[in-house]
């Protein structure tokens, strides 16, 4: 059942008119104005969502709110709409970005207090807010497309935020470039769905049609298509093999990474692929693949994470590894598992990065763990709040964490992925023992930090402080929406979710108890060995550091991926376009003159002889060249 | 008009174009030119356009020449000295062109051609169809004929006109020689 | 018995109405500034705005017409409207950005603004051709006063250059194109496109030798105009030599015309054999966009860059007409949001120029979002736009070409094309990282002072963005324009009455 909801729009109306006044009258207003329109516009988006979402769970399960904007592209036979749906898959999603939303939003206000860029700070912001929440409430695929790429853009914008460093611009853009990659992918993708339905007589890409008609596809076109979905996922959620963008984005302000790059944006392939889970249902071998992928990526950047030194890394390789157990779960066709993880992440993982971003402010920008410790009693409140997030993300029971990483190490293992399921463990306590390793380093401990920052250090303001309580309480109780069945209002959560995205289909016996025991175990093991090692015995880390020196170096350097990449990547594509391309083809000048009209004649008396007797004749021979080529072409099919 | 003729014209007429451009002095090329219109106006003749022929001569070869001539003149345009291209541009240019033209003769050659003949209309080549044909079927290409030349003048005076505030180009190469 | 057949001519004002109107102001500039001052220019450009202005609203009245007149010498239909009330934009476009740019460049105006007409008139024509001389004619037209508006900055050395280089090898390339006709006169017996129409979709032609050769050397020719390659190597030299405001009307009028003329000679008329030019475009297409993108990412000038921009993006065009008939809607489309889309990107490039040389680098781009924001807002949106990132015009454009061209089976073009689309965002970015994330750059003067640029640009934006967000009125305007060329009256011979 689907009903007509016109304020829907309002959700991103809201966001949008926070980016006009911000763009143009911030400046002319100041910061008193931008401080209440930034974070006040998505307030009020999340209060309408709200409304929206409480007026959803009063409806019958599988219904939905939809509202149609104008008609888009109308091309003969093919019309995709602009149009809004907040089922319940999209409603939670609203509820997490709004709602988590205005939290950093007004965390930033204090974050950015000494920046004189704010306006433009809160015009990227809220552009951001509205481009995802288009690409949440889109209600077809190339609309989604669209909310995409300005989350895209918007990252890019503000990863690059304090330009003046040229080695953040650079960042900026390789986030870019690597996310347009992804995003060719994406668009391949829903060409394959557009043409195989075309085929069809099919011209939609609204979901609930697409829905309809699925079956159409066939499994050798679901697979492509849903392999290059899920090309543009490993690009937009940073993993294997287009992870490298987003540890390089932690350049940017920390409510930025905290928003964009942990709680949000980041989920986006999740949810794509939550959304569109009736096509990677027909394409076992591209949810296979999701599952395998999410599955490396969440132990191959667990195991970068134990090493890094800077605190902001080690949270954007953690985010990296819990995205890779998102896919793993919705690569086990447990789609509502994968979205119940992307939730209590966003509590947990935006609360670490807030917290992170309090001690950061703290110490005037130092982010290196080795210049922290002992800090818990002078900041409080970072302390008690990030160490709960911690303690989430450990799952740690009865904490968010524990739920919903349990619900994806079941749904691999009971979906016949064994060996995931091993290696979700296995990362599981690395994970714990990373994150503590975090705690330890940087709350407990001796003091190491700079005797003039000392002076400074501060406990953050309120409006700061308020959002890290908030999200604290809901990282503690945001699992409860899901006890494990059985248990009071066990698998609510996922029940509620199922009419959008469909029931779990257990290929193997329902995991044994003993199973989700090991998980825990290797949580508690990665606690104790980071309490070992981190607050008992300090010099075993150098120690093993040293003996270990080629593993540590690899972990550290991050397995030399970057370097690789770009020898294997960019400098070849550099090498033929400049040498071959450039200079060899196109600017060919006898001379030597690098620049193709770098010719500039000095005198205009020689312009023709020059001409004449420069590239001219060489474009001339160029040319002559193909139609050499061409005439060649007609000969054969005349002969022929 | 018999084949060998034909053939015998249409050589003559690349041979003559082809001298307009390996000729170095302005003279000679012009020369050349003449040559071409010559023989391409004979052509035209020789397949019953007279009028087109004629005009061809009377047009090109006279007026057009001749104003050439007084320009070369008038700017005492001398033997073109310094470099003239790429060596190995212009062999393997030159090589490419022939290719080009052997693959077009492949092409348009029998037996993938079959040529039908027809016979021309009554009048064919006079003045008079000439003009029917300018002033009904080609009236607008006429006109366009006469915008573009206008045009094509409009561009040459831009070009050549004098800048404002420097000497008369030809007195500055005049001092420079 | 009179050879002059006066009843066939089928005397029509309506269609050339605005042609007419388009010449008698191009000698009106030329009159009119006789005795105009070069630096004082900007009387005769406001004069050029609005006998543009004029006849685009002639132009509107072909729309909705359907035949042809002068004897089958001029097409009537909502192609030639479509296509004419483009170029009349790009055209006005142009002339907003020369105002001040002619004038502080000391460009002789009444030659300027006459030869710009004139040149327009060309583009019409090529538009509204009904048979090949007139395509040709018009081509002409266009061409000889482009040569000479490229080198019309005689004191600019670049310039001087620029004209000369375009100049020998566009007259190199009407050879072809003229031997391409003559060819495929040859083979048909007629030069009027509605008869070759009829004449190839009976079949009788076959692979007859002479249309064959006929229509390869067309599409060389007009390879040359739309910049393909390998006949692209002209462009950004002379793009880059050019007066900026010229190059714009390079890279968006000359561009239009020759895709208008190509496409109705190709995409209609030869539509029946399709098999004989589909599989050349289908390579040439590929060179097109791998050769432009990855050469436009070591580019250093912004010139240059949008030159090879540009041939990539012609490269994309090419791909829809290799894809064939279904995908023409799609390539007018994209044609109208290209146009906007460059003409945009030239207005910033010129705003951002000096007399001389400077603020042509990229890196004159520097922290120009810093000074001018609402100007790199424009850039930025313009930049977008060719990368193809929704919801500008460039996305929709391309999306409509790549989905037409893949529902008919063109995969592997769909996927070079996608990939190539990959490498661009590396170049275009390139520029924005320059506006958005570096310092230094030069200063733009005088913003101000330059109404006519700051409203192309302004404009140029809007109609980006609304052309990509609101894309139905023009996706139908360009389906119907294609189909009234190609429509299911099939022959386009039905003369006009008067």
């Amino acid at each position: 059942m689907t009903v007509e909801f016109p304020a829907l729009a309002l959700i991103l109306l809201f966001p949008a008119l926070g980016v006009l006044f911000n763009l143009f009258l911030g400046p002319r207003y100041g910061r008193g104005a931008v401080n209440v329109v930034g974070p006040g516009v998505v307030f009020v988006a999340f209060g309408v969502a709200t409304w929206a979402f409480l007026t959803l769970l009063a409806m019958p399960p599988g219904g939905a709110l939809a509202v149609h904007l104008w008609g888009w592209i109308e091309a003969g036979r093919f019309h995709t709409e602009l149009g809004l749906r907040l089922d319940a898959l999209s409603g939670v999603m609203v509820m997490i970005v709004t709602g988590v939303g205005a939290l950093i939003h007004l965390y930033s206000v204090g974050y950015m207090a000494h920046d004189e860029d704010f306006a433009r700070f809160f015009t990227y912001m809220n552009l951001f807010a509205f481009s995802m929440l288009i690409l949440i409430l889109a209600d077809n695929l190339l609309m989604m497309f669209v909310g995409w790429e300005g989350v895209g853009l918007c990252s890019y914008l503000l990863i690059a935020f304090w330009y003046t460093n040229p080695q953040f611009a650079y960042n900026g853009r390789k986030a870019f470039v690597v996310n347009r990659i992804g995003d060719a992918g994406f668009l391949l993708g829903i060409f394959t769905i557009v043409a195989t339905l075309g085929a069809h007589d099919v011209w939609t890409l609204d979901f609930v049609e697409l829905r309809q008609h699925a079956a159409l596809l066939g499994g050798a076109a679901a697979t492509a298509a849903g392999f290059l979905l899920f090309i543009g996922a490993t690009g937009k959620s940073a993993q294997i093999p287009l992870y490298v963008w987003l540890p390089d984005a932690m350049v940017g302000p920390t409510p930025v990474s905290a928003l964009i790059h942990a709680a949000t944006m980041v989920t986006a392939g999740v949810y794509m692929i939550a959304r569109l889970g009736f096509i990677y249902t027909m394409a076992p071998a591209a949810l296979g693949l999701v599952a395998t992928i999410g599955g490396l990526t969440a132990l191959f950047a667990a195991t970068i994470a134990l090493v890094q030194p800077d605190i902001k890394k080690v949270l954007a390789y953690s985010t990296i590894s819990q995205l890779g157990y998102m896919f793993l779960g919705v690569g086990s066709g447990a789609y509502a598992s994968g979205i119940f993880h992307l939730m209590t992440h966003a509590f947990f993982k935006g609360l670490l990065f807030l917290c992170a971003g309090s001690v950061i402010h703290a110490l005037g920008g130092e982010q290196d763990m080795n210049k922290m410790g002992g800090l818990r009693r002078k900041l409080p409140i970072t302390f008690w709040t990030m160490f709960i997030a911690t303690l989430a993300i450990a799952a740690v029971p009865p904490f968010s964490g524990y739920f919903s990483k349990d619900l994806i190490l079941e749904a691999a293992y009971d979906s016949g992925h064994s060996w995931l399921w091993f290696l979700g463990v296995i990362t599981a306590g690395l994970t714990s023992f990373y994150m503590f390793r975090l705690i330890f380093m940087t709350f407990f401990g001796e003091s190491r930090v700079d005797s003039e920052k000392e002076h400074h250090l501060h406990e953050s303001p309120a409006v700061m402080a308020i959002p890290l309580i908030v999200l604290a309480i809901l990282a503690t109780v945001g699992g409860w929406v899901n006890l494990p069945g059985g248990l009071l209002w066990g698998n609510a959560f996922v029940r509620f979710l199922t009419p959008a995205v469909g029931a779990f289909k257990p290929i193997v016996e329902a995991s044994p108890t003993s199973l989700s025991l090991a998980a825990s175990i290797a949580s508690a093991l990665g606690i104790a060995l980071a309490y070992l090692f981190y607050l008992r015995l300090p010099g075993v880390p150098m120690l093993l550091a040293w003996r270990l020196k080629d593993l540590y170096n690899l972990l550290l350097n991050k397995y030399y991926i970057d370097q690789l990449y770009n020898f294997i990547v960019t400098r070849p594509l550099f090498w033929v376009s400049d040498n071959v391309l450039n200079r060899a083809i196109d600017s060919f000048v006898i001379d030597g003159a690098a620049d193709g009209a770098g010719l500039a004649v000095r005198t205009s008396g020689q312009i023709a002889r020059r001409a004449e007797t420069g590239n001219v004749q060489h474009y001339a021979f160029v040319y002559l060249l193909g139609a050499l080529g061409i005439v060649a072409y007609y000969l054969f099919l005349v002969t022929h | 008009m018999p084949p060998f003729l034909y053939i015998f014209l249409g050589a003559l007429a690349i041979v003559s174009a082809l001298g307009v451009i390996v000729q170095r002095n302005p003279i000679h090329s012009l020369l050349a030119l003449i040559a071409t219109l010559m023989t391409v106006a004979v052509l035209f003749i020789g397949e019953d356009a007279v009028v087109v022929g004629f005009l061809q001569i009377i047009v090109y070869a006279g007026a057009i020449m001749v104003l050439f001539l007084f320009v070369i003149w008038l700017l005492n345009l001398q033997v073109e000295t310094g470099p003239t291209g790429h060596l190995a541009l212009k062999l393997f240019g030159s090589l490419t062109a022939a290719l080009l033209a052997t693959e077009l003769f492949f092409i348009l050659a029998p037996p993938h051609l079959q040529v039908k003949f027809t016979h021309e209309p009554v009048g064919y080549g006079s003045l008079a169809s000439l003009a029917g044909k300018l002033f009904t079927d080609y009236l607008v290409a006429f006109e366009v004929t006469s915008v573009l030349l206008l045009a094509a003048v409009v561009g040459s005076v831009a070009l050549a006109r004098r800048l404002p505030g420097t000497d008369d180009p030809r007195a500055a190469r005049k001092t420079a020689s | 018995m009179s050879p002059f057949n006066l009843a066939a001519i089928n005397f029509v004002w309506l269609p050339i109405l605005p042609l007419v109107v388009v010449t008698v102001a191009a000698m009106a500039v030329l009159l009119a500034g006789v005795r105009v001052d070069d630096s004082e220019s900007e009387g005769l450009g406001l004069l050029t705005l609005a006998s543009l202005a004029v006849a685009f609203v002639f132009t509107l009245g072909i729309l909705g017409q359907y035949g042809v007149a002068f004897a089958g010498a001029i097409s009537v239909d909502s192609f030639s409207a479509f296509f004419e009330l483009v170029i009349l934009i790009a055209a006005m476009f142009t002339v907003m950005m020369s105002l001040d740019y002619a004038a502080e460049n000391r460009i002789p105006g009444a030659e300027y603004y006459s030869l710009l007409l004139f040149s327009v008139l060309g583009m019409m024509l090529m538009a509204a051709a009904g048979d090949l001389i007139v395509i040709f004619l018009g081509l002409e037209t266009m061409s000889i006063t482009v040569y000479v508006l490229a080198g019309i900055m005689r004191r600019n050395a670049k310039s001087n250059e620029a004209a000369i280089k375009y100049f020998l090898l566009g007259a190199f390339s009407t050879g072809f194109l003229l031997y391409g006709i003559a060819l495929v006169y040859g083979a048909t017996g007629t030069i009027k496109l509605g008869p070759i129409h009829d004449a190839l979709a009976s079949g009788a032609m076959g692979s007859n030798p002479l249309l064959l050769a006929g229509i390869g050397m067309m599409v060389i020719g007009f390879g040359f105009k739309v910049a393909a390659v390998p006949f692209h190597m002209w462009a950004p030299d002379v793009y880059e030599g050019a007066p900026t405001p010229v190059t714009a009307f390079m890279a968006v009028g000359v561009k239009l015309a020759a895709f208008a003329a190509f496409i109705r000679v190709f995409m209609v008329d030869f539509a029946s054999v399709g098999a004989h030019w589909q599989t050349v475009l289908w390579v040439i297409a590929a060179l097109t966009m791998t050769g432009g993108n990855l050469i436009a990412v070591v580019q250093t000038n912004i010139k240059r860059m949008l030159a090879y921009s540009a041939i990539a993006h012609a490269g994309y065009l090419l791909l829809g007409m290799a894809a064939g008939v279904r995908s023409g809607p799609a390539i007018l489309y994209y044609l109208l949001g290209y146009t906007f889309t460059n003409l945009g990107a030239f207005s910033v490039v010129i705003a951002l120029e000096r007399r001389g040389e400077a603020g042509n680098q990229i890196s004159d781009f520097r922290g120009l979002a810093a000074r001018q924001p609402l100007l790199a807002g424009a850039m930025a949106i313009f930049l977008l736009s060719l990368t193809g990132v929704p919801p500008m015009a460039g996305f929709v454009g391309k999306f409509y070409i790549f989905s037409e061209a893949l529902h008919q089976g063109y995969v592997g073009l769909v996927i070079i094309a996608v990939l190539n689309s990959v490498v661009s965002a590396y170049y275009y970015f390139y520029v924005l990282v320059a506006m958005y994330m570096q310092e230094g750059g030069v200063e733009v003067e005088r913003l101000s002072a330059r109404p006519a640029l700051v409203a192309a640009v302004g404009l140029a934006a809007l109609a980006t963005i609304l052309i990509g967000v609101y894309p139905q009125p023009y996706i139908a305007s360009a389906a119907n324009a294609f189909h009234s060329a190609s429509g299911a009256e099939g022959s386009h011979s039905a003369a006009l009455e008067p």
